[in-house]
């Protein structure tokens, strides 16, 4: 993987490495996606893909409301001002 | 009987839970197996212990990251209120862990816990302090999670049993995701026992979790054990003679023998890691530095730099996950990773589903001697992921399986780890049961005695 490549993921994922960290993380990552080519000899062209492990039946929770109590316990997560989560400016 | 049973029965001094509390908290110094330990009035009935991505309501919760330093949930995790309907269970805490469970030797860890049998040695990972905890407390179960092997590792450097059931059979509301495809809750415990006694409590349908499904465990046992010849080779010349051993073991007890070839299983490992670490940097995405633990004080940074800053305190292995997570699902190259890592993982169940119905594979948990903190640095990140070989297949395909002390070698434990076809959880807990008939469990701590 170039440079450029990794400072654009390095980007997504909002992630911040120092000079010895970003040497040994990018060495790290071209040695395992190196490995991950082991895949390739795999032949999967008739093989739909396993989402889980075993076969989970697709229902979906009722759309319900349920009434929670503890909006306070969420909020004590948070810094707040009045009923608010104060985050960063846009 | 089971421990809960056996510490029911017995008349415990007036003292005994401060006592426990207090010898336990002096313990922890040494051996970091907690990240709380609960107030000693808040201890006395069986001590209960919870792998810390689990929550307890107004118990400090962080997956030992510091980016979820002082979190405090709201809520119980599905496991914590079925425990806690019984009524008859303490939380003594919450157990250290390799930071969100990335890691096989409990080393990702701010406070890096120690394996009680000889601190010198690695506890194994990522359930590291639940293992701990199970080998050093008399009466004690501790719910831990396994994602590639957290549960088998841990609990084999630590001489307990680790139980991973089937993946969907136990509810994973209010855990911590890893990886949505692969976390399971599981146990361990001291004996085979206490094992069965807390999954007839845990398992079950939760409407809550729609990946939970009711379906009922079975315990069919055809006697057969089967060793997968890939799994064996290349494994430490000492771990292969002691494991040949309780081969013969199993044969006097009546257990007929089969080797198996199937090359294919070494590609799991690529298939996992690829999964794992792509459903990984999507759950780390909510960590932001305003809504859960770590606070980013600095709010006047704009958008983009107060993440940055906030996403600083991930350890190393998670960010290097989190890169490799985000690559191997970008677009460009999703089907070459993302998908084909499922799509392989498609053909390993189906691979090892037939082994499976021919009988139960048997094998070491890890190829390698528990490891010294010292040799635990020569290792590179990938070395680290390969000495999963042995607890990623069944992980991977959601099989369960069970880990269980079966010698002593220069005063270490080793574990072996059974394998069955989904839903036959009963038959290779029934099994250690049946070992346990001809091979006694050693501990070197055993704190709460009566």
């Amino acid at each position: 993987m170039d440079n450029a490549e990794f400072d654009r993921l390095l980007k997504i994922c909002r992630i911040h490495l120092d000079k010895s960290e970003y040497q040994s993380i990018k060495k790290d990552v071209d040695e395992i996606l190196e490995y991950f080519k082991i895949l390739d000899e795999v032949d999967t062209s008739k093989v739909v893909e396993a989402f889980h492990p075993i076969k989970i039946p697709e229902k979906t929770s009722d759309d319900t409301i349920q009434e929670f109590n503890n909006t306070e316990g969420i909020l004590k997560n948070s810094k707040t001002y009045r009923f608010y989560v104060v985050g960063p400016d846009l | 009987m089971n421990s809960y049973e056996e510490f029911s029965k017995k008349d415990k001094p007036t003292d005994y839970f401060i006592k426990l509390s207090e010898e336990l908290s002096k313990l922890n110094e040494e051996l970091n197996a907690f990240n709380v330990i609960s107030e000693s009035s808040k201890i006395n009935k069986f001590p209960i212990s919870v792998k810390d991505n689990l929550c307890i309501k107004d118990m400090e919760t962080t997956a030992s990251s510091k980016i979820l330093k002082s979190y405090i949930p709201p809520f119980d995790a599905t496991v914590v209120s079925k425990i806690r309907g019984k009524n008859n269970f303490s939380f003594l805490g919450k157990t250290n862990m390799d930071e969100f469970g990335f890691g096989s030797f409990g080393v990702n860890s701010e406070k890096c816990p120690k394996n009680p049998f000889n601190t010198s040695y690695v506890s194994g990972g990522s359930s590291s302090g639940s293992a701990i905890a199970t080998s050093i407390l008399k009466y004690h179960i501790s719910i831990a999670e396994s994602t590639g092997g957290s549960i088998s590792t841990p609990s084999a450097f630590c001489g307990v049993v680790g139980f991973t059931p089937t993946y969907g059979s136990v509810s994973r509301y209010g855990l911590i995701d890893y990886s949505n495809s692969l976390d399971k809750i599981g146990i361990m415990a001291r004996n085979s026992n206490d094992i069965r006694f807390m999954y007839d409590i845990i398992k079950g349908k939760d409407s809550y979790d729609t990946t939970c499904v009711d379906v009922k465990c079975n315990n069919e046992n055809n006697k057969t054990i089967i060793l997968i010849d890939e799994l064996i080779k290349g494994i430490n010349p000492e771990i292969e003679k002691s494991f040949l051993e309780l081969v013969d073991n199993f044969s006097k007890m009546g257990y007929k023998i089969k080797h198996k070839s199937l090359p294919f299983i070494e590609k799991a490992i690529a298939s996992y890691y690829i999964i794992a670490m792509a459903e990984a940097s999507t759950n780390l995405a909510k960590y932001t530095g305003f809504k859960y633990g770590f606070k980013n004080e600095n709010i006047s940074e704009k958008y983009n730099e107060f993440f940055t800053t906030s996403r600083s305190n991930f350890g190393k292995e998670a960010k290097r996950r989190l890169v490799l997570g985000t690559f191997v699902r970008s677009a460009s190259v999703k089907d070459m990773y993302y998908s084909k890592a499922l799509k392989t993982r498609t053909l390993l169940i189906n691979e090892l589903s037939k082994v499976l119905n021919e009988g139960f594979i048997l094998s070491p948990v890890m190829p390698i001697k528990t490891p010294k903190f010292d040799e635990i640095n020569k290792f590179s990140p990938l070395e680290v992921y390969k000495t999963d070989i042995l607890t990623i297949p069944p992980n991977l395909c959601g099989f369960p399986h069970i880990a269980f002390p079966y010698k002593y070698l220069n005063g270490m434990p080793l574990g072996a780890q059974l394998i069955t076809k989904h839903w036959n959880d009963y038959a290779i807990i029934d099994i250690v049961f049946e070992w346990e008939n001809n091979f006694k469990y050693n501990f070197k701590y055993n704190l709460g005695s009566l």
